[in-house]
């Protein structure tokens, strides 16, 4: 089954009498392990494409699915489950430490205090960001603060995430790391979806995509391996 | 400017016209590196310029070899065979070597800074090219294009921790810098073919 499917979604746009399309009848379909990069301009709609396929806003027209689940009708239950969106922007509480900040989403799942440390630290050694484990968030660097979203993301176990621009305000030189621990990631079988204005960030994507108007150009459907039918057996 | 129409009409006047092979010039510049003898530039440059230049056959090295001495600008020298006092030793025809002529290097500059224009030259005429045809057909091409740009970007894998020599990752750096200019321009291009598509549907 596909993980994640997009089926002719539409979302526009309106200020006053002006209307913009910001996704045109876009329909794609991303399976486990996969890493989709979607490139495009500014305004292209791409943020909004991410939102749309992790469940945050709802698509105008068409049907976004999530494990075959219509994502309109579980009522956001799958984000922070299935679907990790990881907010680039969310600074968090000022004097909270990183590794509480992993915590305390698991605690309020109902994971017991001692292994949601335990996973938090697992969580934050896998993205390379145990430094940050005793830093305020407010502390981090660019790279770090990538690091420690994708972190809190992780933490709840998704088998999609969602990461809009993940090097953006990344050191030219770490941004390589950062793509290839997402790389990696998709290698442990978790679908990522992610978004760029930089062309550059689409290295190492099984798929990369392009939006421009809201319209969703490329590859749409994973290139899926040639069944060859099994020969029959003399006599079976 | 005068020198190098100068330095230009030496190049063709000591063979048969200008030096266009991509293959002699590769080779040129292998020799600059390094002086070296026929088989051990043939590993050089199938080392070096695999993924970038097609050989129909190894001889092809020895045609353009032959090519840049005729040209003064590679020249032959001797080397001592350090093996040939030896009593036991084979005497053996001494492999020619190959040396690179003050000429030639001063060609190669000349052509690599040229390269630059070249490609310019190319990207004009593929824009001017690209302009006459009809808008509708035009956006097929850009789509195309642009295919082609994703498809190369996400080849480029990012480098990671244990990732290739330097001269690889700036190779590689310059590759996905040009396709993200190339992918901005096809964009502008697009929006600018839909305006005249959206024109040209208003006027009828």
């Amino acid at each position: 089954m596909t993980l994640l499917e997009l089926d002719r979604v539409s979302l526009r746009y309106r200020h006053g009498p002006h209307e913009r399309v910001v996704l045109d009848d876009v329909s794609l379909q991303i399976e486990r392990g996969e890493l989709v990069a979607v490139w495009g301009m500014r305004r292209s709609g791409r943020s909004t494409l991410l939102r749309v396929a992790a469940g945050i806003e709802p698509p105008a027209a068409g049907i976004v699915r999530f494990a075959g689940r219509d994502l309109a009708a579980s009522a956001g239950d799958e984000l922070g489950g299935g679907i990790g969106y990881c907010r680039l922007d969310e600074r968090g509480s000022e004097a909270r430490e990183v590794l509480d900040e992993l915590t305390v989403g698991q605690l309020a799942r109902g994971v017991p205090q001692k292994s949601a440390r335990e996973l938090a630290c697992a969580t934050l050694q896998r993205v390379g960001a145990s430094h940050c484990a005793a830093r305020g968030v407010r502390e981090l660097d660019g790279c770090e603060a990538v690091r420690v979203a994708l972190a809190r993301a992780l933490v709840l176990e998704p088998s999609l995430l969602v990461i809009d621009e993940p090097t953006k305000g990344v050191d030219l030189l770490e941004r390589d790391d950062i793509l290839a621990l997402l790389r990696s990631l998709a290698d442990e079988n978790i679908a990522v979806l992610m978004s760029s204005g930089e062309a550059t960030a689409l290295a190492g994507a099984d798929r990369a995509l392009s939006l421009s108007a809201g319209r969703l150009r490329g590859s749409h459907s994973p290139e899926l391996a040639e069944v060859l039918p099994l020969r029959r057996r003399a006599g079976g | 400017m005068l020198w190098g129409l100068m330095a230009a009409k030496v190049v063709a006047d000591k063979g048969n016209g200008a030096l266009r092979s991509p293959v002699s010039w590769a080779l040129l510049g292998l020799v600059i590196q390094r002086p070296s003898y026929g088989y051990e530039l043939v590993q050089r440059f199938e080392r070096t310029f695999a993924d970038a230049l097609d050989l129909s056959s190894l001889s092809q090295i020895y045609t353009a070899l032959d090519t840049l001495h005729r040209r003064e600008l590679i020249e032959e020298f001797a080397v001592d065979d350090e093996h040939q006092d030896h009593p036991h030793a084979v005497v053996r025809q001494p492999k020619p070597h190959y040396r690179a002529t003050a000429e030639g290097v001063r060609h190669y500059e000349q052509w690599l800074v040229g390269q630059i224009r070249e490609e310019r030259r190319r990207s004009r005429l593929f824009a001017r090219q690209l302009s006459v045809l009809p808008p509708r057909t035009a956006m097929g091409i850009v789509e195309r294009c642009e295919q082609s740009c994703l498809e190369e970007a996400k080849n480029a894998h990012p480098a990671g921790e244990d990732g290739p020599p330097l001269a690889d990752r700036l190779l590689c750096e310059e590759g996905r810098l040009a396709i993200e200019a190339r992918l901005a321009w096809l964009e502008y291009a697009r929006r600018e073919l839909q305006a005249q598509v959206g024109e040209r549907t208003a006027s009828r």
